[in-house]
């Protein structure tokens, strides 16, 4: 079997201060486009004007991209989450234990105790 | 059935950036490279003749980035001919370089290819399996509308690099892989999320459960999770990481061609290194075009696609029905189920990506552009009869000879 050997690029090939190319230019355009969809909180406060540079670039990419993941993975949670059963609700209700006062008594009775243990 | 397209339950596609094929095969002998043609030159802008020279440096060279817009490769193709029926002659590369930096002697250098001892990876891996050697980018024009074709099987009239596929009529190949019953597994795998993805920005925003890094690909091909259908993107940019400093190895000027060279031999390896996987899967390693660099080979007319680019859009005087294929690219594909030395010379663009692996995974699908329709497959479906002459997994035992990369 025959084994090739493949030269590795030299160190000084490393150039995060290369200018961005046209090509890195459109995929910061188009990743701002989808930053501009995404819910306020996950934007990044990059301007995006301002990049030059392949590593100023690569730094707004992998927030951005970062985000988006982010953004979906925070949605998908949400949906699973469990909803709360209403007939459970109704029957803990009827059991006496459920009206709003005794709820917020017991929220009251929790810090309450928190603050006894601290 | 041939016991290649038995074994086979995976396609890999992975698509460098911007250079053309004789500029990186054209000196790997008896597969129509420029070494092979012989002849061919360019006139400068004084009227004198400008020949192709074994002299492609690593990085460095082609500064500034070749001009692969529109207007540029028509001037690259026709030679600055714009009469009716004009014919590609291929003649205008230098001219297009000149544009430029108005320098002779600079713009002489598109003409430069690598010697095949320069690229001990691409130039093996062509030898060793099946090097297509009409490969044709989809449009005379730059990456993004390329790559489109890749993904959707057209650029849905687009000729530039702008991107906005909403509610359009063809579904990605993603999509029809992961909403086919019974469902196929589909993933797109980005170098990292600082290099993140190339023209399917709408995808990774809409839908990134479809997305992984390249890690996470070297994973899957080590536990045998490989998806069915997998595209693999290089690292577009220079950048640091946790880990270190992350080389651009997408081979687009002036990046690193040996960044490049190390990446495919990774993907390479990384299918090689899981018997099962490399027995059953087909690596397609294919530049998105030819990034302003010269080819010898006249890109053939093809079957107009259902959108045409305004003369506008163009920016040349004429529209564009989508009708004549950019310039000829590199494209290889490998397996351990095809004959060492295949040389396949039927006509493919980046459309016959979705439409080989719909056909292969989907068989019959609807609706596709009719670019993607008209395509050329370069895995035959495994429905009797396989036509044994266009059939590429063709041996009847699986290869132990293949080479390896260190």
């Amino acid at each position: 079997m025959t084994v090739i050997k493949v030269p590795q690029p030299p160190p000084s090939a490393y150039d995060p201060n290369r200018p961005v190319s046209s090509l890195l230019k459109m995929q910061l355009e188009h990743l701002f486009e989808a930053e501009k969809r995404l819910p306020s909180r996950y934007r990044s406060e990059v301007y995006v004007n301002a990049i030059k540079t392949e590593g100023e670039a690569s730094n707004y990419i992998r927030k951005v991209t970062e985000a988006i993941h982010q953004a979906h993975g925070d949605a998908e949670r949400a949906r699973r989450k469990p909803k709360r059963r209403r007939g459970i609700e109704i029957a803990a209700m009827a059991d006496g234990g459920g009206t709003k006062t005794g709820k917020k008594k017991s929220i009251k009775q929790k810090i309450s105790g928190k603050k006894k243990q601290s | 059935m041939p016991p290649g397209l038995d074994a086979l339950r995976h396609i890999v596609v992975l698509m460098m950036e911007n250079r053309s094929f004789d500029h990186m095969l054209g000196s790997v002998p008896g597969i129509g490279g420029i070494d092979d043609a012989g002849g061919f030159s360019n006139p400068d802008t004084t009227g004198a003749s400008a020949n192709p020279q074994p002299l492609a440096a690593f990085q460095g060279q082609l500064q500034p980035d070749p001009d692969h817009h529109f207007p540029a490769v028509d001037l690259q193709i026709f030679g600055g001919n714009t009469a009716p029926g004009r014919e590609a002659n291929m003649q205008g590369f230098v001219k297009s370089y000149y544009n430029q930096q108005q320098n002779v002697g600079h713009s002489r250098e598109i003409l430069y290819y690598f010697k095949q001892s320069d690229l001990p990876v691409l130039t093996t891996l062509a030898q060793e399996f099946a090097v297509l050697n009409r490969w044709f980018a989809s449009i005379p024009g730059p990456t993004i509308c390329n790559r489109a074709f890749a993904h959707y099987g057209t650029s849905f009239g687009r000729v530039d690099m702008n991107l906005v596929y909403i509610n359009e009529p063809f579904k990605s190949i993603y999509d029809r892989m992961i909403n086919a019953t019974p469902k196929h597994t589909s993933k797109l795998y980005y170098y990292d999320t600082a290099s993140s993805t190339m023209e399917i920005t709408n995808l990774l925003q809409n839908q990134p459960q479809l997305f992984g890094t390249y890690d996470q690909f070297l994973s899957d091909c080590q536990n045998g999770t490989l998806p069915d259908y997998s595209f693999v993107e290089p690292n577009y940019s220079d950048h640091d990481t946790d880990t270190g400093e992350e080389v651009a190895n997408d081979q687009h000027p002036d990046h690193n061609i040996q960044a490049g060279e190390a990446f495919i031999a990774s993907v390479y390896t990384a299918i090689k290194g899981n018997a099962d996987l490399w027995a059953s899967t087909v690596l397609l390693i294919v530049y998105d075009e030819h990034g302003g660099i010269f080819d010898h080979v006249p890109p053939p007319p093809c079957t107009p696609d259902q959108f045409t680019a305004s003369a506008n859009d163009t920016g040349t005087t004429q529209p564009f029905a989508f009708d004549r294929l950019g310039v000829r690219v590199p494209a290889i594909l490998v397996s351990p189920w095809i004959p060492k030395g295949k040389v396949v010379s039927r006509v493919f663009d980046h459309a016959s990506i979705p439409a080989t692996v719909t056909k292969w995974f989907l068989g019959d699908y609807s609706p596709r552009s009719p670019r993607e329709t008209s395509a050329d497959v370069f895995i035959e479906p495994n429905v009797a009869p396989v036509d044994p002459a266009r059939n590429l997994l063709s041996l009847d035992v699986m290869r132990t000879d293949c080479p390896d990369f260190e």
